[in-house]
């Protein structure tokens, strides 16, 4: 019972109108009015630091004639111009063109038909299906692009020997253009297209059975209604995902290095260098930051074209409807 | 009011601990610290460098030696340019002679090692590899560990099974000239069908281009490699063998080769001396079916690499102490007793060790003698800051015509199209 | 029958006008027919379609295991062996006597945990914050995190590496660990979630009852989140385990390799052993199948849930 005085404060205490909990409250207003920098200040110092400044200073080492280990001088623009003259860069920007375009279409094409047939509302095992899909995204790029590189060699890879059976000659998947890019394009799409299988499924989900089933008294078959309900209550989803694989698209790096190793150029004509390879190869492998920067400023502007596009074609969508 | 410790924030300053101790030791000191027994060396890897520091660390086990095999000799030098750019360099780097030039046109990245006393020993290596090490202002940036040399390594078995000598002096006799290696190789592959040669663009075209007199500059440093003959009568010599069919095609170290080796997919492989090492490594099921033949063309040099000390090395004496001791004449000869890497110092080619020196895996083919004749009746040229780029985009051209259907009759404007882009000279 | 098919039969049920329609989904017998596409019968050849989309998915894996269990002359020959040879624990051998490969699975260890746990945290603080927390800019602030998402940060590769070289941290692991620590989308999905599932009755709730702001966050928000924040964390686990180029670029020394910087450095070593990149290639994807076991279920709810509609 001496405890009295202590148990009485409290319930007083928590008895308190909401007025004066505030008054309380507001003995620090200016700590509580800094907390909800607090909360996101983690990130936004981490992206000053490693986003932003790196990003703005791209902008001024590509001026630069820029040599790590040597000399820097101050160029102006002669990066940019040596850069829209140079043929390695309009090359590189062609692979990255060709491989976006065969890992995207078939990708999405592919994963459209598997959410279709995975929203299915009696199938079996769907948990495990969806699960399988999966797999390729947690397995790295580096694993991928050396089983790949395996499986399609030249002269001891399994597909070239089944092509073989099939009376097909022996396909260089590494040297030459369309069977690197190709290469490429498979391994880009094996990762990702389980992936967007998930994503449209997503979005299948949200779209009501109803609108299904009344097409199913009107004897609409899984064809049709793939045609005329799936696909048109994706299309938002499906323009995202576009643009995020354009962008990925863009980032294309580790499957053309590894495919022909040691090789910055990925094969004697730079039949399969990405942009970002060639970023990487004037950087890092010729000492050349500035030109390297300059590429990647190009690479910025593409970006923006690529959001641009999104931006203009899901507003017209949204007109639409 | 009382200060609250709330569990996120010790989460959050454990994570931050754990960061911060997980990754300190070390990282802010470049190679061994401060501790002057130790020393950070990278190489290339495929060399066996190993073999060399272990034999280092048994004769000095209070010194410790941090061996990172990097990668090929480009990824090598990529990787000691991002470190001298910023960050961590190790105490010693082997960089390839190819990519040396780029190096010495920026001295001041690496010791000078007439600091340590580098213009005493330099006598003992041979003149025109020392050269190459030296930079304008007469700084010596390296110390050379070996040089190439340049033969032919050929498969016994399979030349006798398509009714070609097997020798080595009937085989050197077969291709005195880089136009009879291609008409023997024709003769191989009609008997066999089976191509000759792992590929053009390495085993003909490099040796070629290495067996002239001026190469990519002349000797006042003027980059000619657009208008020198003899370049492009290299270049030439490899666009017959393309076109002849001898080649199986496999650029050299890449995963086919390395499979193909073992299993007699090709017969003849121009072979440096610091190449041998890989065949016993590769294919040891094939020993005693090698033997190895003059190079067509005359002496020449490919490759051979050079020990330097980055300028900001934590640990400059010991590593100096390490090229000192591993790279005079004595130990260069024991090395090439253990490995096969021809010595770059004139004075153990006449060791009787060397010159009576054989190879079992190669039919016990006298490689002292062989290797040492290649390199000493040669012609030293000059090299400068692109050699390496320069060299690399031929390859390419060739290689793109031996693998990916280019067309030879414009290769050679591709190829110096495509180096002036890249050098801008 | 399924759970998932009697699911959405309820479903069905409950948003259609007839008891026969329900009736038709969950008890009839498929063979009635009298419905068709995705409501009706599951064809065999979606079956087929599926199991062949599972086999894609996990051949390329199988065949790992295949080259890394067989010797360089067997994984060349034709035709191919498609059962495991004998070879596994030689050649995993090999990878630990090559690289320390030990070290580098714990040094990606290291790092995907400190970046799962990381964006885990700081995203679901952040986004309370910009869920439920009124402050001046609120919304420019929130728009340039949107931005950001936008813009890959691969491309300034080149000054990322100079402002690491000037902080002196090349080849250490917070290179990889601190700029990693926080992700814009993260930001973004963990508002989205927080504004939906926490109302503002409850928040009011806390403040009277004299909570602080972080009280609120840390004792009733982030529990109810809690499972959205896991699954966000795993996304970053994977991904960063699975980053090549930027550990690629900072990283030199072999003890402080990450599992995908060693496998580049076993490629190099193709002199010893063919089978030798793939074994390591197996090993270093080993630890993800385990864990991608336990809560691979939870990933594909996440993704399922709206997650990383974006």
């Amino acid at each position: 019972m001496t405890t009295t005085p202590v148990t009485t404060t409290s319930p007083r205490r928590q008895l308190l109108p909401p007025a004066g909990a505030d008054r309380r409250r507001r003995q620090l207003p200016f700590v509580e009015a800094l907390t909800p920098y607090a909360y996101i200040a983690p990130f936004f110092v981490l992206f000053a630091i490693f986003g932003l400044l790196p990003f703005l200073f791209t902008f001024y080492v590509a001026l630069f004639d820029w040599n790590p280990i040597g000399d820097q001088t101050f160029i102006g623009l002669d990066n940019f111009t040596r850069m829209l003259a140079d043929p390695r860069f309009w090359n590189a920007t062609g692979n990255t063109l060709s491989v976006w375009l065969l890992s995207t279409l078939p990708q999405l094409a592919l994963a459209l038909l598997l959410a279709h047939v995975l929203n299915h509302a009696r199938l079996r095992f769907a948990n495990f299906f969806r699960m399988a899909m999966l797999v390729p995204y947690i397995t790295s790029v580096a694993a991928t692009a050396i089983v790949f590189a395996q499986l399609f060699d030249r002269n001891y890879g399994l597909l070239n020997w089944l092509l073989g059976l099939a009376g097909i000659g022996p396909i260089d998947f590494v040297q030459s253009t369309w069977g690197s890019h190709l290469l490429i394009a498979i391994m880009v799409a094996w990762r990702w297209f389980g992936y967007s299988t998930l994503l449209y499924l997503a979005s299948l989900q949200a779209v009501p059975r109803d609108i299904y089933e009344a097409a199913s008294i009107d004897g609409a078959g899984g064809w049709k209604q793939f045609v005329h309900i799936t696909i048109p209550s994706l299309r938002p989803i499906i323009i995202f995902t576009v643009v995020t694989s354009t962008i990925g698209g863009l980032q294309i790096f580790t499957e053309p290095l590894l495919i022909s190793p040691g090789s910055l150029t990925c094969g004697p004509v730079r039949q399969c260098q990405t942009l970002s390879l060639f970023l990487y190869e004037q950087g890092f492998g010729q000492y050349e930051f500035g030109y390297g920067s300059a590429i990647g400023v190009a690479l910025f502007v593409m970006v923006i074209v690529a959001a641009l596009i999104n931006y203009l074609l899901s507003s017209r969508i949204r007109a639409d409807r | 009011m009382k200060l609250r410790t709330s569990p996120p924030f010790v989460l959050l300053a454990a994570v931050v601990l754990v960061v911060v101790t997980a990754c300190s030791p070390g990282s802010a000191s470049g190679g061994g610290g401060g501790d002057p027994k130790a020393f950070e060396f990278w190489s290339m890897s495929g060399i066996d460098q190993q073999r060399s520091v272990d034999q280092y660390v048994e004769k000095h086990p209070d010194i410790k030696v941090g061996l990172t095999e990097v990668g090929s000799s480009q990824e090598t030098a990529q990787a000691l340019t991002t470190a001298l750019a910023g960050g961590k360099v190790p105490d010693l780097v082997l960089i390839q002679g190819d990519e040396l030039p780029k190096f010495l046109e920026q001295p001041q990245n690496f010791h000078d090692l007439r600091e340590f006393g580098a213009d005493e020993i330099k006598g003992d290596y041979l003149d025109w590899v020392m050269a190459q090490a030296t930079a304008e202002g007469g700084e010596i940036i390296g110390i050379p560990t070996d040089v190439g040399g340049l033969a032919v390594a050929y498969r016994t078995d399979l030349f006798a099974a398509a009714g070609l000598p097997t020798d080595r002096d009937e085989v050197s006799a077969l291709w005195p000239t880089w136009d009879d290696f291609i008409a023997t190789g024709q003769r191989y592959v009609a008997a066999t069908g089976k191509p000759f040669v792992d590929n053009v663009p390495t085993s003909v075209f490099y040796q070629a281009v290495n067996q002239v007199s001026q190469k990519y500059y002349d000797d006042a440093g003027n980059p000619i490699y657009a208008d020198n003959p003899e370049v492009k009568e290299a270049f030439d010599i490899a666009l017959r063998a393309i076109d002849a069919g001898i080649s199986a095609k496999f650029s050299y170290a890449s995963e086919g080769w390395n499979a193909a080796l073992p299993r007699g997919d090709y017969a003849v492989v121009s072979a440096p001396s610091w190449m041998l090492n890989s065949f016993t490594r590769i294919a040891p099921d094939t020993a005693g079916k090698w033997d190895i033949a003059t190079i067509p063309g005359g002496a020449g040099n490919w490759g051979g690499s050079y020990l330097a000390i980055p300028a900001r090395a934590a640990n400059p004496e010991a590593a100096w102490n390490y090229i000192k001791e591993m790279q005079a004449p004595e130990r260069q000869l024991s090395h090439f007793l253990d490995v096969g890497t021809l010595p770059t110092t004139p004075a153990v080619y006449d060791d009787p060790r060397l010159v009576e020196a054989t190879e079992p895996f190669f039919s016990d083919a006298p490689i002292g003698k062989i290797y040492t004749q290649a390199v000493l009746g040669l012609q030293p040229f000059h090299m400068g800051p692109d050699t390496g780029t320069i060299g690399s985009e031929f390859l390419n051209a060739l290689v793109d015509v031996e693998q990916a259907g280019g067309d030879p009759a414009t290769a050679w404007d591709r190829a110096v199209g495509n180096i002036r882009t890249a050098i801008g000279q | 029958m399924t759970m998932e098919s009697t699911t959405s039969g309820t479903a069905t049920s409950g948003t259609a006008t007839g008891a026969s329609v329900g009736e038709a989904v969950t008890g009839a017998p498929p063979g009635r027919g009298r419905h068709r596409g995705l409501l009706g019968r599951v064809r065999w050849w979606n079956y087929l379609l599926l199991a062949g989309a599972t086999f894609l998915c996990v051949f390329p894996l199988y065949w790992m295991f295949i080259v890394a269990s067989t010797d360089t002359a067997t994984a060349t020959r034709m035709p191919p062996e498609i059962v495991p040879g004998g070879n596994f624990f030689q050649l995993a051998g090999l990878v630990f006597d090559t690289v320390p490969f030990l070290q580098s699975i714990l040094n990606s260890l290291f790092v995907a945990t400190s970046i799962g746990v990381g964006h885990a945290v700081l995203c679901a603080l952040a986004g309370f914050a910009f869920a439920k927390l009124r402050f001046r800019g609120n919304n420019v602030l929130f728009l340039i995190v949107v931005l950001t998402m936008t813009v890959p940060t691969q491309l300034a590769v080149i000054p990322q590496y100079m402002i690491i070289s000037w902080l002196g941290w090349v080849d250490t692991l917070q290179a990889l660990v601190v700029p990693g620590l926080a992700s814009a989308f993260g930001i973004f999905w963990m508002r989205q979630h927080i504004s939906t599932t926490i109302t503002d009755e409850l928040i009011q709730a806390a403040r009277i009852d004299g909570a602080s702001t972080w009280q609120i966050f840390w004792r009733i928000a982030f529990p109810i989140v809690r499972p959205a924040a896991f699954v966000l964390g795993l996304f970053g686990f994977v991904s960063a385990w699975n980053d090549f180029l930027w550990p690629f670029i900072v990283l030199k020394s072999p003890e402080r390799f990450t599992a995908q910087i060693a496998i580049k450095a076993l490629q190099n070593e193709r002199t010893i052993d063919l089978g030798l990149a793939m074994s390591g290639s197996f090993l270093a994807t080993l630890p993800l199948l385990v864990l991608f076991v336990f809560v691979g279920r939870r990933m594909v709810a996440g993704i399922l849930d709206g997650a990383f509609k974006g």
